[in-house]
């Protein structure tokens, strides 16, 4: 098992480097760069001079290759570089960024797991019963509705009509409980909860439409005939069968969910990735995209690399060679 | 004779949707009685695993269910009892083994686990003794390697060690009664004779009663005791072993035995017979065998034939047969 994470972990590097190739050409490609915006400022007389030197001491003289060249070195040095706009490590943006893009985006998974599974089971336990239409309708109509548009009625609902919970930051600034577990939870509940529904939804339609194709197997059958309890059979015999196809599709998701939430930390000023990626391609802050970048894909990558492993653990015919 | 082990009486099977009635089991009755093995045989279709799972109370709802009858186990009525309480009979006083020993296994949950769950359920044991116990029972179907099939998972045994395996499970509990739906069908011959084999002596041993289900007279030529020939949910013939391969009486028993293919290795589904069964959705009113009867008359398109007893212990449904006719004599 071991080895075989660790291959696929070296399996990684090929693709990474296809990924920031073409993300360092396509960034080059954008129109301007980051020291153009000097020339707006009236404090600076020689803003053709300035640029230069900015431009030199950042390396973009240089050929592109080159430029990619060292790049990776840096980066096998651990260093991320310098991001042009807040003149600060690249690390310590992305030290404070993605820690609040991880609490959003686990944050929503365990919502999803916990709501999407347990919504499927009951449904498929009382196939096309009132309960299983009604909320199947309703599954539909969520999956089909962007989180964005969640984020604006969630807020609208709980923020503003009912001010019961606070729709921007992580914390509430400058009061005596500012930072403690329950203010950063009341936070964390509105974006989470806009990230999740929508996957929800997904999930719980995944878990019905499995468990009714596993329902009708003749295991379950055997499991019934040796006098099993319902709830041993639904649990052991039949989720248990009926959760490999979804943990695999969840290790596809880690990904999507951690991209998804580009768009909720915007809605919601949460000051996580999202910000982080959005204002450096505006402002063609080079490094920042490449770091940003690069973790977005070893987010997808390890995904898929866990939804394998995942898949192994729990279902004992496939072997990992 | 003994008291019977289970007692079917008038048994009714029907799927019933909106458009159709599927007559599946359509007033079937019978006995089992202890120690001894009753086979019952019929085309695909006839009602052998419906009647089955009947007795079980695992008929395949909604639209499967019971209607109408009494499943008299020990004299008790199953069909009376609260399905907590019928859970309590299955695995622990029936014990039940399917045809497809691959599907029939949860191919995610390890042997151990499969056969040890039943000694939890009904002997209240722990998880560690229950595989203990599996082990034992592992060995007693002739697993040399008890201790790690236990900890292996359906997938990596052949098909014979599958069936063993189910065979061990199903007889965990030391059931009076062992259902065995097409136990065999799925294996190849040397593998069949194997776990034919392993249920006689279990049965020995043990005193269980077999209820035997197969299309295959050569299994029930070696295996059972008494027999029941089905066709279009009813029962058609009932008699002794000895009897039924000496005396066949009725028309389709008849034309079964003449089917029974003389190489072992072509042994097949049966389908000698010209015709082919007719939808239970749909039967005709008459005897249900008549659109394919060499000896039927008029009235068999009119009449339902009963069952009716027509020597000691033989009973046939049919109209015209009268007595015996000696299979072994007309042959010649
Ligand atoms: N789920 C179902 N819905 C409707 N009809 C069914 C269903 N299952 C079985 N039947 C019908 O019940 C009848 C008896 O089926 P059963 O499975 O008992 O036959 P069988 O004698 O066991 O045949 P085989 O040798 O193929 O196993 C058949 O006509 C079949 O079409
Ligand atoms: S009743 Fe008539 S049709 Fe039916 S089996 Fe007897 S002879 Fe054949
Ligand atoms: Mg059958």
């Amino acid at each position: 098992m071991a080895t075989y994470i660790i291959r696929r972990l070296l399996g990684l590097i090929p693709t990474l480097f296809v990924i920031t190739v073409i993300v360092f050409i396509l960034m080059h490609l954008m129109p301007g760069n980051a020291f153009l915006a000097l020339t707006q400022n009236p404090h600076i007389k020689d803003a053709a001079e300035v640029i230069k030197r900015k431009e030199a001491e950042a390396g973009l003289n240089l050929p592109l290759w080159q430029q990619y060249v060292n790049w990776v070195v840096n980066l096998l040095h651990g260093n991320l570089g310098t991001s042009y706009q807040y003149d600060e490590p690249v690390a310590r943006l992305i030290g404070f960024s993605l820690p609040n893009t991880l609490t959003l985006a686990i944050t929503a998974e365990i919502i999803v797991l916990l709501a999407g599974i347990p919504m499927g089971l009951l449904q498929a336990s009382r196939v096309n019963k009132a309960f299983d239409v009604s909320t199947s309708f309703f599954a539909v109509l969520l999956y089909s509705i962007p989180s964005f548009v969640f984020a604006l009625f969630l807020i609208y609902i709980f923020s503003f009509t009912l001010n019961w919970l606070p729709s921007f930051g992580t914390v509430t600034p400058a009061v005596p409980w500012s930072g403690d577990l329950g203010d950063r939870i009341s936070h964390l509940i509105l974006p989470a909860l806009a990230l999740a529904l929508p996957s929800i939804a997904f999930y719980s339609r995944l878990t019905r439409g499995n468990t009714l194709q596993v329902i009708v197997q003749d295991f379950v059958r055997t499991a019934r005939s040796k006098g099993l309890r319902d709830s041993r059979v639904l649990f052991r015999h039949v989720l248990r069968n009926a959760i490999i196809p979804i943990i695999t599709q969840f290790g596809f998701d880690i990904g999507g969910l951690f991209s998804g939430a580009v768009l909720i930390e915007e809605i919601f000023t949460w000051p996580g990735m999202g910000e982080l990626t959005v204002s450096a391609n505006l402002n063609r802050d080079y490094p920042v995209i490449l770091a940003t970048t690069l973790i977005f894909a070893v987010t997808v990558l390890i995904g898929n690399l866990v939804a394998d492993i995942l898949l192994a653990i729990a279902d004992p015919r496939i072997r990992y060679n | 004779m003994a008291e019977p082990l289970l007692k079917v009486r008038n048994l009714r099977t029907y799927f019933i949707s909106k458009n159709s009635t599927v007559k599946a089991v359509d007033g079937v009755d019978f006995e089992v009685y202890p120690g001894k093995v009753l086979g019952i045989v019929g085309e695909s279709g006839s009602g052998k695993s419906m009647t089955s799972l009947s007795v079980m109370r695992l008929v395949p709802g909604p639209q499967g269910k019971i209607v109408e009858g009494e499943i008299l186990l020990e004299g008790q009525d199953l069909l009376q009892l609260s399905e907590r309480a019928m859970r309590d009979v299955r695995g622990n006083r029936i014990g039940m083994i399917f045809q497809e020993p691959m599907s029939a296994l949860n191919p995610v949950l390890k042997i151990g686990e499969q056969i040890g769950e039943v000694l939890v359920r009904h002997r209240k044991v722990t998880k560690a003794q229950a595989k203990k116990q599996a082990v034992a029972l592992l060995r007693s179907v002739g697993f040399p390697r008890a201790e790690q099939i236990v900890d292996e998972y359906p997938h990596q045994l052949s098909g014979g060690m599958r069936q063993r395996a189910m065979i061990a499970m199903a007889m965990a509990c030391e059931p009076s009664l062992l259902i065995a739906d097409e136990p065999t069908t799925a294996l190849d011959v040397t593998i069949q004779a194997q776990v034919l084999d392993l249920m006689r002596s279990l049965k020995e041993q043990n005193g269980t009663a077999i209820l035997l289900i197969t299309h295959d007279l050569g299994v029930v030529a070696q295996m059972a005791d008494d027999v029941v020939v089905m066709y279009g949910g009813q029962v058609v013939e009932a008699a002794s072993a000895d009897e039924i391969f000496d005396h066949p009486l009725h028309p389709y028993t008849q034309a079964l035995m003449a089917s029974i293919p003389v190489i072992e290795e072509e042994r097949e589904r049966l389908q000698a017979i010209p015709g082919t069964v007719p939808s239970a959705a749909d039967f005709p009113s008459g005897c249900r065998f008549a659109p394919r009867c060499a000896l039927a008359e008029e009235r068999c398109h009119e009449q339902m034939p009963e069952l009716r007893e027509i020597s000691l212990a033989h009973a046939v449904r049919c109209l015209v047969v009268q007595g015996k006719t000696d299979r072994r004599e007309n042959a010649t």
